[in-house]
């Protein structure tokens, strides 16, 4: 009778997490960080790190819901045009409806949410697949953005609302602190509670999850408002960034978001994916068109890069990871 | 409605109802109903010029359509067509103007466009990316490329007979129409058909199982994305040969509005279900939504949000059509 | 049950979205007040009441009078001939004026957002000035004062800014000028009486706006017989322009005489349309557009004229004011800079410069352009 290995005697190469994706890539990026600095000497700058933090917040917010979203084998496309019906929604509702500031951004946040809470539930419900919902909600949320702004812009906030997206606290841009705290929550939340692991198990099967009596229903309707929800606080911090309404803000943001979050090692497939990966994808591709500006590419020749650069990391990190898994 | 269930229903008559009930049949009923309900309000819009107008002009994306249904049924996506769409335009343009005989430049787009997709089919089927990704870096590559080549100048010097979408078959049905049909029937023809064709089914339903019978999924999916390329060259010569100028960039939002169409018509993101003559009716009903909206007065603000509840009620509508069969 | 509610509620979507547009006809104009000019032909400029200066400063900006500097443009989007036009203009003036260095770099699509990032990336590569065209007057405010802040010379063309967050900036023509020479047109070539409708880009660009208020205005004041049907807002993109302006003289068929194009995308769309349509010579056709993109509907004498400004001209102004305010020469209150060929441009409105006057193609020229 032949003697089945057992694991302990399979020989490995190196440690497991050494070679697991998101240590590769955090690996590139290491290398890719290295080179820019030194073909520029403005890039490895605190002033200038931070700054790129500052501009990355926007997308790194919806970054992590999007993750949970992936993880549990559901995409939602309609990320950037929430963004843009709640940047619409802040201040038509302060200036339309009267609203005190921080009620308008309340009722924004809430406008997010429930456009977020419409996507989970009539993708859970009337099982409309989650490629199709959001790409019909794509442009509903966005046709209401238009609809309601009629193009107009509403500028003019008191002071105190661009602190968060303009000043700093303690030396760190404001938004950033936001997006830290959310990245921490985010991290535990998958990597330590029942709810975390609820996503990794619906997304390997989700029948089986289901007939495990976990509530999948209930898990996806949540991580669908919690993606409107932060696509709202990202459209505020937009707002106060930038310090004015437009109905186009937000468009492309979704494309933005998934290419951090695949880049990160999430598979499209579903059950697989961390939030550290998904922080070490935004933080390439913004770093990498920040680098390469800095050295003088043009924004055309930067965005064939970003595109190379996708493509390949894809390529090695998976195939580093296909081979520890012995597939 | 698989190949399957309706040689099935042309057993029982009371299943070919519901055969007739099919998402092809409810968009060609909305297409029809959609035209007589704008007629009530402007007459104008039943005008045959006016029919035509639509139909021509929108061609180009049903056309697309069809080669983007294959990818989905294969349980795949596709999101750089668009940019290959604007380039290969491009390439066809430049070719024409630098005088290559006019064959070669309505040829070149074809060639370019199964070359460009077979590659990222392989990318996907032998490297085991996920078509998302290699898509999306493609869309990229694809869109810089387009800029640093040509700096967006537009192409204004083409010859007269370069314009291949005004020629007139019999001297009547406008090439873009007869394309669009010729497309949508080969393709359905073939998918229903042969075993290559019905391999796609195969492979998006359950790779594994198909891979059992012994259709090989790596070969199926180059096949498929060559295919989609296939298509998305001629997209690109009506495209290109419609107007006397070529605005050498990339059409905004034409991947989004190719893969609306195939998944209004029916075809399914799940993979394995769905019809390309279901995406031609979509592509036609989509373009005419946009003609309808400005004979309505329809507020251009509003349009979107118009046409977003549009898609979402006939996606839902289909989605619910599907489980009361499914449980019949 | 739950599909009865659903439809429901969004065909009362539907309904309330139709009932609104009954309400309220979208024309594309914005609602700041509009200044018509004299009706009578020729330049008759109503004389503007001299505005007190009201740029930017930069702080702290070293003094690099006569010295090299370096300038870096970021245009609305690159890889469209408009913006390829200007740069080349500014190329031009630096090697005319032989110590400046210019580059022009930008987003590949016309988002704020995206431009915004690359214009805080040069003020981390440290340059002596930026030129700007700006997607959003508004959202680009807070990133130029910041250069401002650190003592970059901020410039603008094209597309202004608050003027509080630049310097100056240049316009190309001034907004009733265009709307005068675009109505004038229209109704030299369609007839005084008769309907016309406009196809403009989307509808959260500025520049449109004003200049079709400004087109409301005076032909109001000028030409009152003339009567608008509709605006429609056409993308980016060449084909899907095309479709909507066929759309347009589909629906009013005779009723319409003329269509204005709002955008170098709209008018050769436009062009195009009724060359298919075959009604060149019944439908006028009058627009902004780039010169190449016109060449084959003017030399078909389908369309009579094609208003612009010469953006060459607009790049080459903007660098040789940049070098003007770095060398000292053009202080806050001054009434005219001096432009190397372009003679002495006057100042209005209080940081800005005029260009001059709106430019016609015609079959007669068109061929002496290539942008």
């Amino acid at each position: 009778m032949s003697e089945i290995p057992l694991p302990s005697t399979v020989k490995r190469v190196a440690p497991w997490w050494l070679i697991r994706h998101e240590t590769m890539l955090a690996a590139i990026l290491l290398v890719a960080l290295i080179v820019l600095g030194a073909l520029n000497n403005r890039f490895l700058t605190l002033d200038n790190l931070l700054n790129q933090g500052r501009l990355t917040t926007e997308v790194g917010l919806i970054a992590l819901p999007m993750t949970f979203i992936i993880i549990a084998g559901g995409i939602d496309l309609s990320v950037g045009s929430i963004v843009g019906l709640c940047a619409i929604m802040l201040g038509y509702s302060w200036k339309n409806f009267g609203f005190p500031l921080p009620l308008a951004i309340c009722f924004s946040l809430g406008i997010g949410a429930a456009a977020g809470f419409f996507n989970g539930l009539v993708i859970t419900k009337v099982k409309v697949p989650p490629l199709i919902m959001t790409i019909a909600t794509l442009a509903l949320y966005r046709g209401f953005a238009e609809g309601i702004s009629q193009a107009h812009s509403v500028r003019g906030y008191p002071e105190w609302f661009y602190f968060i997206g303009q000043s700093d606290l303690i030396g760190v841009p404001a938004q950033l602190w936001l997006l830290l705290i959310a990245i921490v929550v985010a991290g535990i939340a998958l990597d330590r509670t029942t709810f975390g692991r609820t996503l990794y198990a619906i997304g390997n099967n989700e029948t089986a999850a289901r007939f495990s009596g976990l509530a999948v229903d209930r898990v996806k309707l949540i991580i669908y408002t919690l993606s409107g929800l932060m696509a709202g606080l990202s459209a505020c911090v937009l707002v106060s960034r930038v310090t004015t309404t437009r109905s186009d803000m937000g468009i492309g943001y979704e494309l933005d978001v998934i290419a951090a979050v695949v880049l990160g090692g999430t598979s499209i497939f579903g059950g697989l994916g961390t939030i550290w990966g998904t922080i070490v994808g935004l933080a390439m591709i913004q770093l990498l068109k920040d680098g390469l500006a800095l050295t003088g590419v043009k924004g055309d020749a930067t965005i064939v890069v970003i595109g190379a650069v996708l493509i390949l990391s894809t390529l090695v990190a998976s195939s580093l990871q296909r081979r520890r898994d012995g597939v | 409605m698989t190949a399957a269930s309706l040689t099935r229903a042309g057993a029982d008559p009371r299943r070919l109802l519901k055969a007739l009930v099919s998402q092809e049949a409810l968009l060609a009923i909305a297409v029809i109903g959609l035209a007589i309900a704008v007629g009530f309000y402007n007459p104008r819009f039943l005008a045959t010029r006016n029919l035509s107008d639509v139909l021509l002009g929108n061609a180009y994306i049903a056309v697309a359509a069809v080669g983007m249904s294959m990818v989905i049924i294969s349980g795949n996506i596709d999101i750089s067509v668009g940019s290959l769409i604007g380039v290969l335009a491009t390439v066809s343009g430049t070719l024409a103007v630098d005088g290559a005989p006019i064959i070669v430049t309505w040829l070149a787009p074809l060639v370019v466009g199964m070359l460009v997709m077979a590659l990222q089919g392989a990318i996907v089927a032998y490297l085991r990316i996920p078509a998302i990704v290699v898509t999306l870096g493609m869309l990229s590559i694809l869109k810089g490329g387009l800029i640093s080549a040509t700096g967006g100048k537009w192409i204004t010097d083409l010859p007269d007979s370069f314009h291949l979408a005004d020629i007139e078959i019999f001297g009547l049905l406008p090439m873009p129409v007869f394309l669009m049909i010729l497309a949508a029937f080969l393709a359905a023809f073939w998918m229903r058909y042969s075993a290559s064709g019905r391999a796609i089914y195969a492979v998006g339903g359950n790779a594994e199982a198909a891979r059992l019978c012994g259709i090989s999924q790596p070969r199926t999916i180059v096949m498929v994305f060559a295919l989609h390329g296939f298509f998305a060259g001629i997209a690109a010569l009506l495209y290109a040969t419609q107007l006397r100028v070529i605005q050498s960039t990339v059409p905004p939002n034409l991947e989004l509005t190719i893969i609306t169409a195939a998944v209004v018509g029916g075809v399914s993101i799940l993979g394995g279900v769905g019809t390309v003559i279901g995406s031609t009716l979509a592509a036609v009903l989509i373009a005419e939504i946009a003609s309808a909206l400005v004979f309505t007065d329809v507020s251009p603000y509003w349009i979107r949000a118009v046409q977003g509840a549009l898609i979402l009620i006939t996606v839902i509508a289909d989605i619910l059509r599907r489980r009361r069969m499914a449980g019949a | 049950m739950k599909l009865r509610f659903a439809a429901t509620l969004l065909s009362a979507t539907l309904l309330a979205g139709t009932a609104y547009a009954a309400e309220k006809r979208w024309d594309g104009a914005d609602d700041l007040p509009v200044n018509p000019l004299a009706c009578s032909a020729g330049e008759a400029s109503a004389a503007p009441a001299a505005k007190p200066y009201d740029g930017g400063q930069p702080t702290g900006a070293p003094d690099k009078s006569g010295k090299p500097i370096s300038l870096v443009d970021v245009p609305k989007l690159i890889g469209i001939g408009y913006f390829n036009a200007t740069s080349k203009g500014m190329q031009d003036a630096a090697k005319a004026l032989g110590n400046v260095s210019a580059k022009t770099d930008g987003p590949t699509e016309a988002k704020i957002d995206e431009q915004i990032k690359f214009i805080d990336n040069t003020i981390t590569s440290g340059v002596d000035g930026i030129l700007f065209a700006a997607n959003d007057p508004v959202a680009i405010a807070p990133v130029l004062k910041k250069a401002l802040s650190k003592g970059i010379h901020v410039v603008g063309y094209d597309a202004n800014s608050s003027p509080d967050a630049r310097e100056w900036f240049i316009n190309q023509a001034e907004f009733n000028g265009i709307a005068k020479a675009m109505i004038d047109s229209m109704a030299k070539e369609a007839g005084e009486d008769k309907s016309f409708a406009i196809v403009t880009s989307t509808f959260t660009t500025p520049n449109q706006a004003r200049w079709i208020a400004e087109m409301g205005a005076y032909a109001q004041k000028c030409h009152p017989k003339l009567k608008w049907l509709e605006t429609v807002e056409a993308q980016e993109d060449n084909n899907l322009s095309f479709n909507q302006a066929t759309t347009l003289i589909n629906k009013y068929g005779d009723k319409l005489s003329g269509l204005f194009g709002m955008t170098s995308v709209a008018t050769p769309a436009s062009s195009e349309a009724v060359t298919k349509a075959k009604l060149c010579g019944k439908v006028a056709v009058v627009g902004l557009a780039t010169p190449n993109a016109m060449k084959p509907y003017v030399n078909t004498d389908c369309v009579k004229s094609v208003v612009l400004w010469n953006p060459v001209d607009l790049g080459y102004a903007a660098t040789y004011v940049m070098r003007a305010v770095v060398d000292g020469k053009l202080k806050p209150g001054a009434t005219s800079v001096e432009a190397g060929k372009l003679g002495k441009l006057t100042v209005v409105n209080g940081s800005e410069i005029l260009l001059g006057a709106p430019f016609i193609f015609t079959k007669q020229n068109i061929k002496d352009f290539d942008f």
